[in-house]
C-alpha cells in the first residue's frame, strides 16, 4: 500500500474544509452569525462584487506602494549598512532593537499626520515591512562566502565590478526572503491599518460590516484578503524561482549519476 | 639508523639548466609580516627570502596558523605585508594581476549561481572579452581539465573533485605564468585527492606554469614537488628547503619507494623538530 501525494491531500484537506465551511452552519451548531455558510458568503460577494471590487483596488494600490517603499528602502539601508562596517557597527543594533517594537503604535500618530485616507496606510504598512527587508539585505551581504570575495578580486575584480557581479547574486538568496517576508507583512499592515481608521479599502469593508452585525459581508471580505495573499505567495515563489535558479534546483548533487568518486567523468573515461 | 646513514639527498638550491640567467618567476627578499593586534604586533611572517625558479613545481608546507596562506596571499596581492617586497618576472606585486598570477583556492571559491563554463569564463568577462572568444577558451580549458561535455552543469551539480577542475580551468584561463594554490585538494577525500594532484602534474606538464602550492599532506608534498619548503611555527620562517629528486612524470608506484619515504620523513622530522 502506498501514501497518497502530499499535494492530493492537501487538496483532499482544502476540499474538506469549504464542505465543512457549507454545511456545518446548515446544521445549526453554529449560528450564522458566528460562521455564515459559503454559499450565503459567495452570494453577497456577487452581489456586492462592484464594491468588494472597488475596496480591492484601494487596497492593492496601498499595499504596492508600501511594497516599494519598504523593498526600495529596506535594500538600499541594508547595502549600506551591512556593506559599510562603521555604519553597521553604529545603525544595525539600533535597527535590529527597532524591529521588536510592535510598529502599530505608530499607527495613530501616522493617522494624525497624514489623515485617514492611503497615505497613513502606505507610511504604516511601509515601515512594517521595512525591518524584515533591510535586516534580510543585512544577513544577505554579510553571510557572501569570503572565498568569493577573494576569487573574484584575484581575478581583477573592481569595486563595481564586485558589487554588481559578485556581492548581488551571492546575497538574493537571502534577500529574496526578506522580500517575501517583507510583501507579506505591507499586506498585514494595510489590512489592519483599514481595519483600524479608514474610510475605503478591504479591510475597512471587514470593520464596516462587523459593526452592522452583517457575518456574510465581513466573510466575504476576508476571502478577498486570504485570496490576495495566496496569489501574493504563489507570484513572488514564482519570481524568486526564476530569479534564483541555483538555489531552487536543489542540494542534491545530481552529478553522481554520471560521475565516479574521483571526480572523472564516466562518460568519458568508457 | 642504517637505512638514514645511506641517505643522499641534495640541499636543494639548484634550478633548472638555463633558469640562472632568466628572471625568477616569485623572488621575495627579507619579507615580514606583522598583525595589528590589541597588545601591539604580532608578529606573523619573519624573515621569508624565497625564489621559484620559472616553470618549477615549489610547495609549502608548515603546521597551522604558521602563515603559508598569508604568504600566498602577499604573493596574489591580495594581502599587503608589513615589509619587504614580491618581485614576480622581475616586477613587484602590489595588487592582484590576473595577467601575472591566478590563484586556485580551498574550496567553496565557484559561484553557485554560474554554470562551469560561466565559471570559467568569469575573469574574461572581467576584463572585457567578446563573448565568442571567451567561450572558446573557457571550453578549451575545460576540456584540458578532462570535463569537456560537463560546462552547462552548475557546481552543485558536480562532485568536489570536478569542482576542483573547474577552479583550476578558471585558474588558467588568463593564461597566467603562475599559478597560486592554496590547499587546493584540502576538502577531497584521499582517493580523490591523489587523483587529482596526479592530474594537476599532468595540466601542469601540458602548459609549463610555474606552480606554488600550499598543502598539509606531506604525501601530496613530496609526489607534487620539485622542492619543498618547510615553515616553522608562528611566527613563520622557512626552516628548510628539499629538493625532490624524484624523475617525471610521477607515478603512484614511487610512493612505495625508500627515497620517498625518507624524503617524507625528513620534512615531518623538521616540522616536528619545531613544535
Amino acid at each position: 500500500m502506498t501514501l497518497p501525494k502530499p499535494v492530493n491531500v492537501r487538496r483532499g484537506m482544502l476540499v474538506a474544509l469549504l464542505a465543512l465551511w457549507e454545511l456545518v452552519p446548515g446544521t445549526g451548531l453554529i449560528p450564522e452569525l458566528f460562521l455564515p455558510s459559503l454559499s450565503s458568503t459567495l452570494t453577497v460577494l456577487v452581489k456586492d462584487w462592484n464594491i468588494y471590487l472597488a475596496a480591492m483596488w484601494v487596497t492593492l494600490y496601498e499595499v504596492a506602494l508600501a511594497m516599494v517603499i519598504a523593498c526600495g528602502g529596506g535594500i538600499a539601508a541594508g547595502a549600506l549598512v551591512g556593506g559599510v562596517a562603521h555604519l553597521r557597527n553604529l545603525l544595525l543594533p539600533v535597527f535590529s532593537s527597532l524591529y521588536a517594537v510592535p510598529i502599530v503604535i505608530l499607527y495613530p500618530i501616522f493617522t494624525a499626520w497624514f489623515g485617514i485616507g492611503p497615505e497613513s496606510k502606505i507610511a504604516f504598512a511601509g515601515i512594517y515591512a521595512f525591518f524584515p527587508v533591510m535586516l534580510s539585505t543585512v544577513a544577505g551581504i554579510r553571510t557572501i562566502e569570503p572565498q568569493f570575495i577573494l576569487a573574484a578580486r584575484s581575478m581583477g575584480a573592481t569595486l563595481s565590478q564586485l558589487i554588481t557581479r559578485v556581492i548581488i547574486p551571492a546575497s538574493l538568496p537571502t534577500v529574496f526572503a526578506g522580500l517575501r517576508l517583507g510583501g507579506a507583512l505591507a499586506i498585514i499592515g494595510v489590512v489592519v491599518s483599514e481595519m483600524l481608521t479608514a474610510a475605503a479599502g478591504i479591510g475597512y469593508l471587514v470593520t464596516l460590516n462587523r459593526t452592522i452585525l452583517d457575518s456574510p459581508r465581513v466573510f466575504a471580505a476576508l476571502l478577498m484578503i486570504l485570496t490576495l495573499s495566496i496569489a501574493y505567495y504563489v507570484l513572488s515563489r514564482a519570481l524568486e524561482r526564476r530569479m534564483v535558479v541555483w538555489q531552487s534546483v536543489g542540494r542534491a548533487p545530481k552529478a553522481d549519476r554520471s560521475t565516479s568518486s574521483v571526480g572523472v567523468p564516466v562518460t568519458a573515461a568508457a | 639508523m642504517q637505512h638514514m646513514a645511506n641517505l643522499n639527498i641534495p640541499v636543494a638550491e639548484r634550478e633548472p639548466a638555463g633558469a640562472a640567467h632568466a628572471k625568477a618567476a616569485i623572488e621575495i627578499s627579507d619579507l615580514s609580516h606583522v598583525y595589528a593586534g590589541a597588545q601591539g604586533g604580532v608578529p606573523a611572517l619573519e624573515d621569508i627570502s624565497m625564489r621559484v625558479g620559472s616553470g618549477r613545481f615549489v610547495v609549502i608546507v608548515g603546521p597551522s596558523g604558521c602563515g603559508k596562506t598569508s604568504l600566498l596571499m602577499m604573493m596574489a596581492g591580495l594581502r599587503a605585508q608589513s615589509q619587504g617586497e614580491i618581485f614576480c618576472h622581475g616586477a613587484p606585486i602590489r595588487a592582484p594581476d590576473p595577467r601575472r598570477v591566478g590563484v586556485i583556492f580551498q574550496e567553496a571559491s565557484l559561484f553557485p549561481w554560474l554554470s562551469a563554463l560561466d565559471n570559467i569564463e568569469f575573469p574574461l568577462s572581467l576584463r572585457g572579452d567578446p563573448k565568442d572568444e571567451r567561450r572558446r577558451r573557457a571550453e578549451k580549458m575545460l576540456e584540458l581539465v578532462g570535463l569537456g561535455g560537463f560546462g552547462e552543469r552548475y557546481p552543485h551539480e558536480l562532485s568536489g573533485g570536478m569542482k576542483q577542475r573547474v577552479s583550476i580551468a578558471r585558474g588558467l584561463v588568463q593564461d597566467p605564468p603562475v599559478l597560486l594554490m592554496d590547499e587546493p585538494f584540502a576538502a577531497l577525500d584521499e582517493q580523490t585527492r591523489m587523483t587529482m594532484g596526479h592530474e594537476l602534474l599532468r595540466i601542469w606538464s601540458l602548459t609549463s606554469k610555474t606552480v606554488v602550492f600550499i598543502t598539509h599532506s606531506l604525501t601530496e608534498a613530496v609526489y607534487l614537488a620539485d622542492e619543498v619548503l618547510v615553515m616553522s611555527a608562528r611566527p613563520g620562517r622557512i626552516i628548510d628547503r628539499i629538493a625532490i629528486p624524484l624523475p617525471r612524470p610521477r607515478n603512484y608506484e614511487m610512493m612505495a619507494t625508500d627515497v620517498f619515504g625518507q624524503l617524507r620523513e625528513r620534512i615531518w622530522q623538521q616540522i616536528r623538530s619545531d613544535a
